[in-house]
């Protein structure tokens, strides 16, 4: 008995009890149809906290399933998490999770630590690989935090087995996440580091970000069509970034079509 | 050698009294609705007495403490297991007390071979609105009683009633958290007063003079527990933008109204 535990109450992570599920599916080529797809998302450490980026597409297969798809969900007043992969599964682990981390504080009278959250979340993930070797309801997120202890942002990274890694700067996850990876070592580089900006240029970074990600990998929805989803951790709480603080800084991003890329081969 | 009927009726009436005269010396809890939110107020000396039980409950007691833990788990756990399984929409705190607790209550209360819970607790349901804000009143029995607006849970019947009495004729000076907590904790001292002096008054109508009595009384009564315990006000805030509702109020949101007993 362990004072708390969530999944102890519901049966397990993957008992009868819960709506999580983990029966062996046998696999299947029409599996990947069925599941719906979140995208890319990405996280950076700014001046006064962590800003999370999300686009909105969700895709199963070739199908655009829904362009309002919110990725960056709040599991409390502190910790965000931006979800990739699987949305059945990310959205019901989200659910998962946020009653887990309320439960463990209501019935202990005292917050889950943070390192208790994030542990809770590689248990989450490891608990979904049998599904995830199907083929169908693998899903990453990336956890954001502020840490009251160390008064930062705190930003940690999982693979698809649970393993969880802090990154100092950034994270991404998502199909497009992989295209983009790079040009964030490059505006480290050469313009300056993530949490030296204010949140306004770390916005405009990560939009850019996203936009070059939507061009480069057909299921990411870009900011072009719905702004994508901004949310912010500081000391105080969450922030949710108002569509027209994103809607200023989209209208002062140069358009990609004057960059003139590439011409067909006469 | 066997149970008769004669038996479980002293039984009652036994564990009855043994209840009452276990509850008689608790510190009251005061739920009271006011726009911003619902307030639960009490005076604690060690154990917390106000808690979180889901988004939108709070759950405050009198009785033994490892009871008010036993009904305040219980409570925890299907709010939970209920939200998550279904939808937190579903998490109510009539199903809460009308299917879980009081059903539980009374069966504990009616076993003869099992302790009884020394308990009487007030659970409360944050609204959209103040209009649609909730109160359960649970006995040890398993009675149950739903209230609006303002409620309470005291050591004795007797006590409640008084705090009652006073909220009723108050509660519309209740506008803001201040003068909800002020007029939360003259209701405690109320209640506080009422459970000591056992049998009550006798007589139902009171003069002006004696009114007069019992307010200087309850200025009394919180100078001195104020002095010696801690005032525990949780708030279920209506509109926040926060995910969590429920918050205690700080020391110095509670600092105007300990001043006027200090």
């Amino acid at each position: 008995m362990r004072p708390g535990d969530f999944s102890e109450l519901i049966g397990g992570l993957s008992g009868e009890g819960g709506r999580v599920l983990d029966a062996p599916v046998s696999h299947s080529e029409r599996a990947a149809e069925l599941d719906t797809h979140g995208t890319t998302v990405i996280a950076v450490k700014y001046r006064d906290g962590v800003l999370n980026v999300g686009d909105r597409r969700a895709t199963a297969n070739m199908a655009v399933m829904f362009d309002r798809a919110e990725k960056v969900l709040p599991l409390d007043d502190f910790t965000l998490i931006a979800i990739s992969g699987s949305f059945a599964r990310a959205v019901e682990i989200v659910r998962y999770l946020k009653h887990s981390f309320r439960y463990y504080a209501r019935r202990e009278l005292q917050e889950m630590s943070l390192d208790g959250k994030v542990s809770e979340v590689s248990r989450a993930i490891a608990n979904n690989l049998p599904m995830a070797l199907q083929g169908i309801g693998a899903f990453i997120p990336i956890v954001s935090a502020y840490d009251p202890r160390t008064n930062e942002g705190r930003i940690f990274f999982y693979d698809g087995m649970g393993a969880r890694f802090e990154t100092a700067e950034f994270g991404a996850a998502g199909s497009g996440s992989e295209r983009i990876r790079g040009a964030f070592d490059y505006i480290i580089r050469t313009k300056k580091p993530f949490r030296e900006m204010s949140l306004d240029e770390a916005l405009q970074e990560c939009l850019i970000l996203l936009d070059i990600a939507a061009d480069l990998d057909a299921a990411t929805g870009g900011f072009a069509k719905v702004l994508p989803v901004a949310k912010a951790i500081t000391r105080d709480g969450i922030v949710d970034i108002p569509a027209e603080q994103m809607r200023d800084i989209v209208a002062g991003i140069h358009p990609r079509e004057d960059a003139g890329l590439a011409r067909p081969v006469a | 050698m066997s149970f008769t009927p004669y038996d479980w009726n002293q039984s009652i009436q036994t564990r009855t009294e043994y209840i009452e005269e276990r509850l008689r010396d608790g510190s009251p809890v005061v739920g009271i609705s006011i726009p911003d939110g619902i307030l639960m107020v009490s005076v604690h000396r060690a154990e917390r007495k106000v808690y979180e039980i889901y988004d939108r409950l709070v759950f405050g007691a009198v009785g033994n403490q490892s009871d008010i833990e036993t009904v305040r788990n219980a409570s925890i756990d299907f709010a939970h297991r209920e939200g998550f399984q279904r939808s937190p929409d579903d998490v109510t705190a009539h199903r809460l007390v009308g299917s879980v607790l009081s059903p539980a209550l009374k069966k504990a209360f009616g076993d003869p071979f099992n302790a009884p819970f020394v308990f009487r607790g007030l659970f409360a349901e944050l609204g959209e609105r103040q209009e649609t804000d909730l109160f359960f009143a649970l006995g040890f029995d398993g009675e149950f009683k739903r209230e609006t607006r303002y409620s309470v849970a005291a050591g004795s019947l007797e006590a409640e009633n008084r705090m009652i009495d006073l909220l009723h004729s108050s509660v519309d000076q209740a506008k803001d958290r201040t003068s909800a907590v002020r007029l939360a904790l003259e209701a405690w001292a109320t209640g506080k007063i009422h459970a000591r002096r056992r049998g009550g008054f006798g007589s139902k109508a009171r003069d002006e003079e004696e009114e007069e009595v019992e307010i200087l009384t309850a200025a009394h009564v919180l100078r001195e527990e104020i002095a010696e315990g801690t005032v525990e006000a949780g708030l279920l805030e209506r509109n926040t933008p926060r995910e969590i509702k429920f918050r205690l109020l700080r020391a110095d949101e509670l600092q105007p109204v300990l001043a006027e007993y200090r």
